[in-house]
């Protein structure tokens, strides 16, 4: 099969184009910059339709990585980047024949604890402008499906190379900012990278017309959920920094979040109201029917990671 | 002029529900109409209705009592269909219906006779309340009636109970409380939950609207000069006459229709099955969910041929079989044989008694309870703690046919009260200060006092007989022995019924279990045990502590006990037995057999016990409704799966270990767990006016009865290992596991306590572990964490330690459903 990847510059883009190219589908990227695979890259802007009709000419199937995760971006960029952008890889699938839509658990977040939960619809009042333009993206892309699309929302994925989570931790950690709401104990579902791709994987698969994944929202983790607290310490551990952080209590997380959304100077402050939010309740999923569609199983425990991540920063170093 | 002339308002027919309302009320729109059918003397009669429409099962016709209406039946209506066609009629005047003028219960039972045999084809089932119940009960023998259900009724007013307080009253200013003003209707109306007041209200509004209810209570007849007293007697009499299954919904805080109201019923139809809603108040059908279990019973009720719709006491149990009452060995017998002996039978603090003694006081004592109108089959409550006056009662009671009602007072007053008033005892035998806290808390509304003392208004048991011999009531095996309650620690205490034919064969298998010699002596921290010493044949030396306090009795206490006596046998509950070995401080009693039950047992502590008695130790299984079930031989015993090694089923007693899911299925092979079902001859005989409890905790296999016992297990090379309970299988993504499982590699690991609980959907929950600690619930830092998770193979979402909460009554067993609770919340970041 001939596959497109959009956003392969990225940890997950590029495990996504790497394991589909180790099965042996022809992969092409589609990105900004090198993607750094080594396989064929189209370098182009997400935001440029023409670009990616072009692109797209000639495959079999899109996937759709490319994204702005940036909490406190221009509302204006993220619908640019994330909505607009969104659009124009779903025009482009409708050539190709398959579409896989990459969203995040964050769209169906609205500061209630997610225990066992299902992929509940995207909402559009999501805390952060990165959830809100996300939900939109999923609302429309589920809304106006020509070919067989699955929507694949993977929950908080990381691994070696990861500057979302691994890297927002250990930089926090490092210029003594790290906070955590309520000592970590919200349980949490999390998704090794390597798990991340290969559902990505088995979407693609299931992306054809007589399964139960289309046109539907699924979300996927490793189905290992763990307290905040022991992610993070174990993160550090892993990046040869102390496992310490400040716990502070839910409002005062969540009020130095709203100050840091309104006055932080960057784009990344310490923490955001957000993800004050998403931090201090649980988020875990049951994935017995997510598993079943799929046809699909995560391999790789939290504390199997862990060990591959201390490896890593211990190489890298 | 015939009424059918008449305007609408003139007939009572201008007030309707209206659409609106009936949605607010939970009721279908569709179901509300009027039916017209012919009266008794040629008018026709206009019916409001609740009517769900035609359904293959059957119809059920459902009656209201006063000052009520179809609004009642709600949870029928909405359970019940569209599997049955359930109609709940407004009676005449009363409700929507028309108010042609006032009826005499006689007519309301022929109205209701020719309503259903115009609307009704094919089965009928009757449910009625409260005044509804003469009048259905009046109905059922002029129809062919498939079941009936009754709920907070009468057919008579039993002679030694006044009137209901609020008839009283009500008779006596009909006019002024019932139809000139809402009081009558307000007042019934607020025996609910608010949100059923405006319903029940809403036909009544206007005084020229409440005719009827002022008539109906007119009509309440009190004495044999009463107009509708010929037709009530005539209901009576039905009842006792009625060949249908009959089930009785009963709300046990009704001020009104109380339990002894309950109790003239089941005389008057012993074959009826009882569901008690202990919390549950007039208004039953609306306080709980009675749609579900009607749905139940009339499955198992009409789908069984005939013969076997009587209630699971009456499934020929093994006991009734194997005793023929000529030969049978009553729980009496021991007492009889040793009437002669001198040696004691019972030592404690309040002092000692011998066989002798025994035998003559309680022969005393039950004649005194025979002059003060204790016949066979009445209950009687024992509220005296243990004692010699606890046994000359009990036997007493026996020995007067009676059935002693035993509850302690460990899970405080207010439970006990629920479950003395449940058992609606005629009698209640205590002390000063238990008959006053009972008469004062109203323990058993009309129940006769009786002491070993004289105190006012009570019946002294010590008082000589003046007149004939006094000669013992012979026992039959089928006859109810005793009521006694579960410990209420897996869940609300529920009262177990025993007949002497379980009785007996359970003093037969206790007997053979502990081996027991002449002369030899026991002892015990379990309460009901003390009286199970003199049936077995065993002198009891009681240990001066509080029974109600497991926790209390100490090493001294104990070994202050064994050294009264010729004691070699011990049975200790579990709190009991650490109590014991965290004071003995390397002392040693001299024991001969310790038993260990009551909650699964660590090894550690059968070690412990080991280390001070010397003596053999048992952990047999068992529970309140079956006891024992195994002869705990081998306690330290490891099992392939874990859990607590309880030994060899006994003899006579079947053991069946089956799939969660499939009681009637196949028994799982050695090694796979699953529920436990038991069966004996000395199994339990039903939960006491709990037909639903029955329904799901008994299983029809094998042509026996098998207890479901709720606890989960599995057999290796014929041992049974018992891993906890099924309520807290974990049912995880991977499938299920046995908490305890999950727990003892851990605890051993660790050397702590440990309880898995499960967070998340109860389908597919997340395990998390508790290590036991000081202090509240809390994350385990990463190092116990790492340790926690090193020795259990399983996938542990997170390791918490705190200080793990016990159940109130045992303090042994961890509550595993307080701390799910606990952790659930916690993890979950409220």
């Amino acid at each position: 099969m001939k596959v497109l990847v959009t956003g392969a510059s990225s940890l997950l883009g590029r495990s996504v184009a790497l394991e589909l190219a180790k099965r042996g589908d022809s992969v092409t990227c589609f990105q900004r910059s090198s993607s750094g695979t080594g396989l064929p890259d189209v370098r182009g802007d997400i935001r440029d339709g023409a670009a990616l009709l072009a692109a797209a000419s000639g495959h079999d199937a899109l996937i759709h990585v490319a994204a702005l995760v940036a909490p406190k971006a221009a509302w204006s960029e993220a619908y640019a980047v994330n909505v607009t952008g969104t659009l124009n890889a779903q025009r482009a699938a409708e050539l190709c024949g398959r579409f896989v839509h990459i969203s995040t658990p964050s769209v169906a977040f609205n500061d209630a604890p997610a225990v066992g939960a299902d992929a509940e619809p995207a909402s559009y009042e999501g805390r952060d402008v990165y959830a809100r333009s996300k939900a939109v993206a999923e609302r429309l892309v589920l809304q106006r499906s020509e070919v067989p699309t699955v929507v694949i929302r993977p929950h908080l994925v990381w691994g070696p190379g990861d500057t979302q989570l691994v890297g927002r931790i250990v930089s926090r950690a490092k210029r003594h900012r790290l906070i955590v709401p309520n000592h970590g104990r919200a349980l949490v579902d999390t998704t090794y990278v390597d798990d991340a791709a290969s559902a990505i994987v088995a979407a693609l698969d299931h992306a054809r017309a007589g399964t139960d994944a289309g046109n539907r929202a699924w979300v996927v983790t490793g189905a290992d959920p763990r307290p905040v607290a022991e992610l993070m310490s174990g993160i550090l551990l892993a990046a040869g920094l102390p496992p310490t952080f400040r716990s502070v209590p839910v409002p005062v997380a969540a009020l130095a979040g709203r100050v840091a959304d309104r006055f932080w100077p960057g784009i990344e402050p310490p923490i955001t109201h957000f993800a004050a939010r998403q931090l201090s309740v649980a988020h875990w999923f049951d994935q017995r029917e997510t598993q079943r569609v799929l046809d699909w199983s995560p391999r790789v425990s939290v504390d199997e990671g862990l060990e591959r991540l201390a490896l890593w920063f211990h190489n890298s170093r | 002029m015939a009424q059918s002339e008449r305007g609408p308002a003139s007939r009572g027919l201008d007030v309707t529900p209206t659409l609106d309302q009936l949605r607010r009320w939970g009721l279908e729109p569709t179901w509300s109409r009027l039916v017209t059918f012919a009266g008794a003397d040629g008018a026709t009669l206009t019916w409001h209705v609740l009517d769900t429409g035609p359904a293959p099962l059957g119809t059920i016709v459902c009656v209201h009592g006063n000052p009520s209406w179809g609004y009642l039946w709600r949870d029928v209506l909405r359970t019940l269909s569209p599997g049955w066609r359930v109609i709940a009629v407004d009676q005449t005047g009363m409700g929507y219906s028309e108010r042609p003028g006032p009826r005499r219960l006689s007519d309301r039972v022929d109205e209701l006779v020719r309503f259903c045999r115009e609307e009704v084809n094919g089965p009928l089932v009757l449910a009625a309340h409260d005044w509804g119940g003469p009048v259905a009960v009046g109905a059922a023998v002029s129809l062919d009636v498939r079941a009936l259900i009754l709920a907070n009724t009468a057919v008579a007013k039993p002679d030694d109970i006044r009137v209901p307080p609020l008839i009283a009253v009500a008779r006596k200013i009909t006019a002024l409380t019932c139809a000139r003003t809402p009081v009558f209707v307000d007042g019934a109306a607020r025996m609910t939950a608010r949100r059923h007041r405006e319903a029940l209200r809403a036909p009544y509004r206007k005084a020229s609207r409440r005719a009827a209810i002022a008539d109906f209570v007119a009509d309440i007849p009190v004495r044999a000069s009463d107009p509708s007293w010929a037709a009530l007697s005539q209901s009576a009499q039905a009842l006792a006459s009625l060949q249908c299954p009959i089930l009785f919904l009963w709300g046990g805080r009704d001020p009104e229709f109380h339990d002894r109201f309950l109790r003239d019923l089941r005389r008057r139809a012993p074959q009826a099955q009882v569901e008690r809603f202990a919390n549950a108040g007039h208004y039953v059908c609306l306080d709980e969910p009675v749609g579900t279990v009607i749905e139940n019973w009339l499955v198992q009720s009409l789908a069984e041929p005939p013969a076997a719709t009587a209630p699971p006491a009456s499934v020929e149990s093994p006991s009734a079989v194997a005793q023929d009452p000529t030969t049978f060995r009553t729980v009496l017998a021991n007492l009889e044989e040793r009437s002669g002996d001198s040696s004691l039978v019972y030592e404690g603090p309040d002092g000692v008694m011998s066989w002798r003694d025994l035998a003559s006081r309680s022969t005393s004592a039950a004649s005194a309870l025979q002059r003060h109108g204790v016949h066979p089959g009445d209950r009687v409550s024992i509220l005296i703690a243990p004692s010699v006056d606890l046994l000359i009662a009990t036997f007493a009671i026996w020995k007067v046919g009676g059935a002693a009602v035993v509850a302690d007072a460990s899970g405080g007053i207010v439970q006990l009260r629920r479950l003395i008033k449940g058992a609606a005892p005629s009698h209640i035998v205590g002390t000063a200060a238990t008959l006053a806290a009972a008469h004062a808390c109203r323990f058993a509304p009309g129940a006769r006092l009786a002491a070993f003392a004289s105190l006012p208004g009570v019946t002294d048991l010590r008082e000589p007989s003046k007149g004939p011999e006094f000669i013992p009531v012979i026992n039959h095996a089928n006859d109810v022995a005793a009521i006694v309650h579960t410990s209420g620690a897996t869940g609300p205490a529920k009262p177990v019924r025993y007949t002497h034919g379980a009785l007996a064969a359970q003093r037969d298998a206790l007997s053979d279990l502990l081996e027991v010699e002449r002369g030899e002596m026991f002892t015990t921290s379990f309460g009901p045990f003390m009286l199970l010493a003199p049936v077995i044949g065993l002198g009891f030396v009681r240990p001066d502590f509080d029974v109600d306090k497991p926790r209390e009795l100490d090493f001294d206490t104990l070994s202050g006990a064994v050294a009264k006596g010729h004691v070699s046998t011990a049975w200790l509950s579990p709190a009991s037995a650490e109590k014991v070995a965290s004071t003995s401080a390397g002392r040693g009693i001299d024991l001969r057999l310790v038993m260990l039950a009551g909650a699964p047992i660590s090894t550690s502590l059968v070690r412990s016990i080991q280390a001070i008695t010397k003596g053999e130790v048992r952990a047999p299984y068992g529970m309140t409704e079956c006891l024992p079930v195994t002869d705990g031989t081998g306690p330290l015993t490891a099992g392939p799966l874990g859990g607590t090694a309880t030994g060899r089923p006994l003899p006579g007693c079947h053991v069946h270990v089956v799939a969660l899911d499939d009681v009637r299925g196949p028994a799982l092979v050695d090694g796979e767990w699953g529920e436990i079902l038991v069966s004996a001859p000395w199994l339990f005989d039903g939960y006491d006016a709990r037909w639903s409890a029955d329904f799901s905790a008994n299983v029809l296999r094998e042509g026996r009865r098998f207890h479901r016992t709720g606890d989960v297990g599995y057999f290796w090379s014929g041992e049974l290992f018992q891993l906890g309970r099924a309520q807290h299988v974990l049912r995880t993504a991977d499938g299920p596991l046995a908490s305890v499982a999950v727990e003892a590699p851990v605890a051993a690991a660790l050397d702590r306590p440990v309880a898995a609980v499960g967070v998340g959907p109860l389908e597919s929950c997340a395990l998390a572990l508790v290590i036991g600690g000081e202090g509240v619930v809390r994350l385990a830092p990463d190092s116990l964490a790492s340790a926690a998770r090193a020795a259990t193979p399983h996938r542990i979402a997170a390791v918490l330690v705190g200080r793990l909460p016990t159940d109130r009554r045992r303090q042994s067993k961890v509550d595993h459903t307080r701390l799910a609770a606990t952790v659930s919340d916690l993890l979950a970041g409220r």
